[in-house]
């Protein structure tokens, strides 16, 4: 009983970061129909900038909950500004290019900054520590035992997640940026500023990606360069599921991979190692299943 | 009866619906084309006249109909499949592939007549060779017809013709595969009124040489429509309101109201 | 006097042997010099000559000689072949980098005809040369078994693998492909190092080639001539190369390359005039990944040991690099910057630690100014007599 328990938390934790990545997905895909891949190496710099925060609020003697806000906002940041400069600077200027050149474009950005911070970040190549902020300890429930830093970061990311989806969704903001997705020359011709509005549709992806890698590091308190691979394969795939484009289709993406990786290792505990291949494979299939995702109504490419 | 007789009609749609979302794109529409006939589709903008030769090659599903052709169904098959039964088609907005040649173009027309097999591509190249040669010859023959110029531009490619020989192409990508029936989709779009008379003249030449090719036309030009079309039919919202002759159609009094909008 | 005043036959020969000269000049040069100071001078020159070279008309009337006299070309580009392996006979380095060359380029031009033709992804190329690869190391009890069809087979499983994985996905648009391809690559190196019947982080051995008592891990003697024993693989490798490089031209230059073409260009058009475009896809990825697997067994073979790391992402993605870098769809580019890619980073050790950074780069640049790469493929011309 109490090991189910603990396996659903780990679940709900994997499953709220992989959610907000393909959120990230979910957005660029939207806006600019692309699928921007540096999105994961863009959560590792963001987790980087949080661990740098992190020394330098040590160094300033900051109080440990000051540390903390100030470690989440900076790996928000750090992650929003690379993320605007990203597609202000390379994805926009190829907006019309074959759809290849725009993957490999954001491959090789990716790469570029995995590169940077394994060759230039102090001992890069190895893992680093992330400073645990979070009370630790936790309480009994009827035999269950519940970390309070894994329920905080539940919380946490859950309520980002509603705020992302209320700027999308309620304010001018959301409106311009739902406008350019549907349409970027009408937006244009209503008076929307296009570039702009993209640059800050991308920083706005690119925050989940900084609240991802901040909740990633706090709660295994340690990032290393090479973290946003997989978790971009992940969230892609979860951002596929939901049917790209669709933001609550993102998120049960996420929480269905996580579901999945879960079930592997506590139904089937000696194929651990390969809990990401089968699930990839259940992905696959589910791709060929259902092409156009699992929630959206299936339309029709314009001919 | 017999598939494909002589006098029955080669393509039948009978109740076709196709629903976008909310959106009624085709309500109920049924149409018959007769064999050897020029047949206008008409209509005001987005009365469903692109989305109906969508469904009828197979690239949209039809949530509701029926599609005859030849006396087949081929409601629910794949493109190719209906490309199989001898039905072609051009795009209303352009799907050349630039970056290609002229020839490689023309040739994807004729996908169905040419040997795709690997050991005749790759190992019998003489014969290969031959066959190239044989079909650079008819492709210059039938781009002559529409544009002596556009023959001896073989090579180049499809990205360097001007707009009307780009519709040129168009057309006779879908005439090369020698189909029996073929859906123009507004061949003229773009082109000044001379520019559209000469490309319609020229279809119907063609048309002509090819022992009177069944063809459904959409076309924004009246004049167009009035000349080359044994028959209309007129669409709004999805559905046919008028069929018949150009004059008879003209004078309806719905398709007044559907084209000037009289409330 | 400029080779562009020559016109005609006699022109396209010279500048074809010109072209060839500078490519085994330059290998020579690279691979013998061993001070970082002149080297770097000696790469100058070859860009700058490399620069020149499209200028005095030489790269056009080579191509041309392609056209017109292939069978001459084909010649001309053998004996350079067989020079630079008679002037590196005894040096081991020089002929494995060579090799080495050989096998990325092999494994480039399978991904031409996947992508650059067919509009596929594929970033998974390292894994696909890790599975042919693994086959061999596989099979290595198996002594009964010819090492020919060892190698075949080699190909045959990668082929097989590809074709699985990306089957269920073939029928959706788009950006799905790419997954299964990238999830494939990343993963691939992690399955290995967690499988212990594949050897684990350590890897297998494997023994070396033996084709009809020729044993491929002695010298080679040709008369009085003793060659290092990695001249057997780079003439190995340099004739299977040659056969792809044949097999790729054919494609691009038949019926099959151009419904290729058009499935990368316009699936919803194509399909309407009767193309399978699913049959096209499977096609490409079958055979792109079957040279990848035949040169993967190959290179196991002749290093006689593999492990997980020679097969990471990074590789993948170095492999899609070249492509792109030597220009998407052209073969002779895939060649090139093979060479680029591999020997830079060799040679200069500085940049051996950055070369993903610096190629990745390199790659954000091309993309932004020069899409079409070093080579840009020309639009296909079917020979005809006049
Ligand atoms: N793929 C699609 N997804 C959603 N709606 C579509 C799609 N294709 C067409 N529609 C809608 O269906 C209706 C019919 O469109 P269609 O293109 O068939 O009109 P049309 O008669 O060809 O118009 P036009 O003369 O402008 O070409 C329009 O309201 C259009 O917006
Ligand atoms: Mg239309």
């Amino acid at each position: 009983m109490s090991s189910i328990a603990q396996y659903l938390l780990n679940g709900l934790m994997q499953g709220t970061i992989y959610g907000l990545v393909a959120i990230g997905f979910t957005i660029f895909f939207g806006v600019m129909n692309v699928i921007k891949f540096s999105h994961g190496d863009v959560l590792t710099f963001g987790a980087f900038g949080g661990l740098v925060a992190a020394w330098a609020a040590t160094a300033l003697g900051f109080p440990i909950w000051l540390e903390l806000v100030f470690v989440v906002l900076i790996s928000v940041m750090a992650s929003a500004a690379i993320g605007a400069i990203i597609a202000r600077g390379l994805v926009l200027p190829l907006k019309d290019a074959p759809p290849l050149n725009m993957l490999l474009m954001t491959m090789m950005v990716g790469t570029a900054i995995r590169e940077c911070i394994r060759l230039f970040f102090p001992n890069g190549t190895n893992p680093q520590r992330f400073p645990e902020l979070l009370p630790s300890g936790g309480f009994d429930l009827s035999g269950v035992y519940f970390r309070y830093d894994g329920l905080i970061l539940i919380a946490a990311g859950i309520a980002f997640i509603f705020a992302v989806q209320w700027i999308i969704n309620r304010t001018r903001l959301g409106l311009a940026i739902r406008a350019v997705a549907e349409d970027g020359e009408t937006a244009r011709t209503m008076g929307i500023n296009f570039t702009l509005t993209v640059a800050i549709a991308f920083a706005i992806g690119s925050m989940t990606a900084g609240v991802a890698g901040a909740l990633y590091g706090l709660y295994y308190s340690e990032i290393n360069y090479s973290m946003g691979l997989i978790l971009a394969i992940i969230g892609f795939s979860a951002a596929i599921i939901g049917g790209l484009g669709n933001i609550w289709g993102a998120i049960v993406g996420g929480y269905l991979f996580a579901g999945l990786q879960t079930a592997v290792v506590a139904l089937l505990p000696a194929l651990s190692d390969y809990k990401n291949v089968i699930a990839l494979i259940v992905v696959v299939a589910l791709i060929a299943w259902r092409p156009t995702g699992l929630l959206a109504e299936r339309g029709s490419e314009r001919v | 009866m017999s598939a494909g007789s002589k006098n029955e009609s080669p393509l039948i749609a009978s109740g076709l619906s196709v629903k976008f979302g909310g959106l009624l794109a085709l309500n109920e529409l049924s149409i018959e084309v007769r064999r050897g006939e020029v047949l206008g589709l008409i209509g005001p903008n987005g009365s469903g006249k692109t989305t109906f030769f969508n469904v009828i090659s197979g690239i949209y599903a039809a949530s509701a109909g029926q599609v005859l052709l030849d006396g087949r169904d081929i409601t629910t098959l794949r493109p190719h499949q209906i490309a199989a039964h001898g039905l072609a088609r051009t795009f209303q907005r352009s799907r050349l592939c630039l970056s290609l040649s002229v020839f490689d173009n023309l040739m994807l027309g004729a996908v169905r007549r040419l040997n795709s097999g690997l050991w005749y591509n790759l190992v019998r190249r003489d014969r290969l060779a031959a066959d190239v040669r044989s079909a650079a010859k008819e492709a210059r023959d039938l781009l002559a017809i529409f544009n002596p110029d556009l023959a001896g531009k073989l090579w180049q490619p499809a990205i360097s013709l001007g707009m009307i020989d780009r519709r040129r192409l168009e057309i006779c990508r879908a005439l090369i595969g020698r189909p029996k029936i073929v859906l123009l989709d507004e061949p003229s779009a773009g082109m000044t009124h001379d520019e559209t008379n000469q490309l319609m003249n020229e279809i119907l030449e063609v048309r002509r040489n090819l022992g009177n090719l069944t063809v459904v036309m959409v076309e924004h030009e009246m004049g167009l429509i009035e000349r080359a079309t044994d028959r209309c039919v007129v669409l709004n919202y999805g559905k046919k309101i008028c069929e018949g002759k150009y004059a008879d159609v003209a004078a309806d009094p719905l398709v007044r109201e559907a084209y000037l909008g009289k409330s | 006097m400029t080779v562009t005043s020559m016109k005609g036959t006699a022109g396209q020969i010279v500048s074809s042997i010109l072209v060839t000269a500078l490519l085994v000049g330059s290998l020579v040069a690279v691979l013998e010099i061993e001070d970082q100071r002149a080297l770097g001078i000696c790469v100058a020159i070859i860009a700058g000559l490399s620069f020149l070279a499209p200028k005095l008309g030489i790269l056009r009337g080579a191509e041309q000689a392609g056209a017109h006299h292939p069978w001459a070309v084909r010649l001309i580009i053998l004996i350079g072949f067989c020079s630079l392996v008679l002037i590196l006979k005894d040096n081991n380095f020089a002929l494995l980098m060579i090799a080495t060359i050989l096998i990325y380029a092999t494994v480039c031009l399978g991904i031409t005809i996947q992508t650059g033709y067919a509009g596929l992804f594929n970033f998974a190329g390292a894994a696909f040369l890790g599975t042919g690869g693994y086959t061999a190391a596989m099979l290595a009890n198996a002594t009964w078994l010819p090492d020919i069809v060892t190698i075949l087979l080699g190909g045959v499983i990668a082929a097989a693998l590809g074709t699985v994985l990306i089957l269920p996905v073939l029928r959706t648009r788009g950006h799905y492909a790419a997954l299964t391809t990238l999830a494939f690559g990343v993963l691939f190196n992690g399955f290995l190092e967690a499988n212990e019947m594949l050897g684990g982080p350590q890897g297998l051995k494997v023994p070396g080639i033996q084709i009809f008592g020729w044993d491929f891990s002695n010298d080679l003697v040709i008369g009085s001539l003793s060659f290092s024993f990695y001249a057997n693989y780079v003439l190995l490798i340099g004739a299977i190369f040659a056969l792809f490089m044949i097999f790729t031209r054919f494609i691009e230059r038949s019926w099959i390359g151009i419904w290729l073409d058009a499935v990368r260009l316009d699936e919803i058009a194509v399909s309407v005039f009767g193309l399978r475009i699913s049959v096209w896809k499977s096609f490409a990825f079958t055979a792109g990944n079957f040279l990848a697997g035949v040169m993967g067994a190959v290179y196991a073979k002749m290093t006689e040991f593999i492990a997980p790391a020679n097969f990471t992402f990074g590789d993948s993605l170095l492999l899609v690099a070249i492509v792109l870098l030597g220009g998407i769809g052209n073969r002779w580019g895939v060649l090139v910057a093979t060479m680029i890619v591999i020997l830079l980073p060799e040679k200069l050790q500085f940049i051996q630690e950055y070369r993903l950074l610096l190629f990745a780069c390199i790659i954000i640049l091309l993309l932004m100014v020069r899409p079409a790469g070093l080579l840009a493929r020309r639009v296909r011309v079917f020979e005809e007599r006049h």
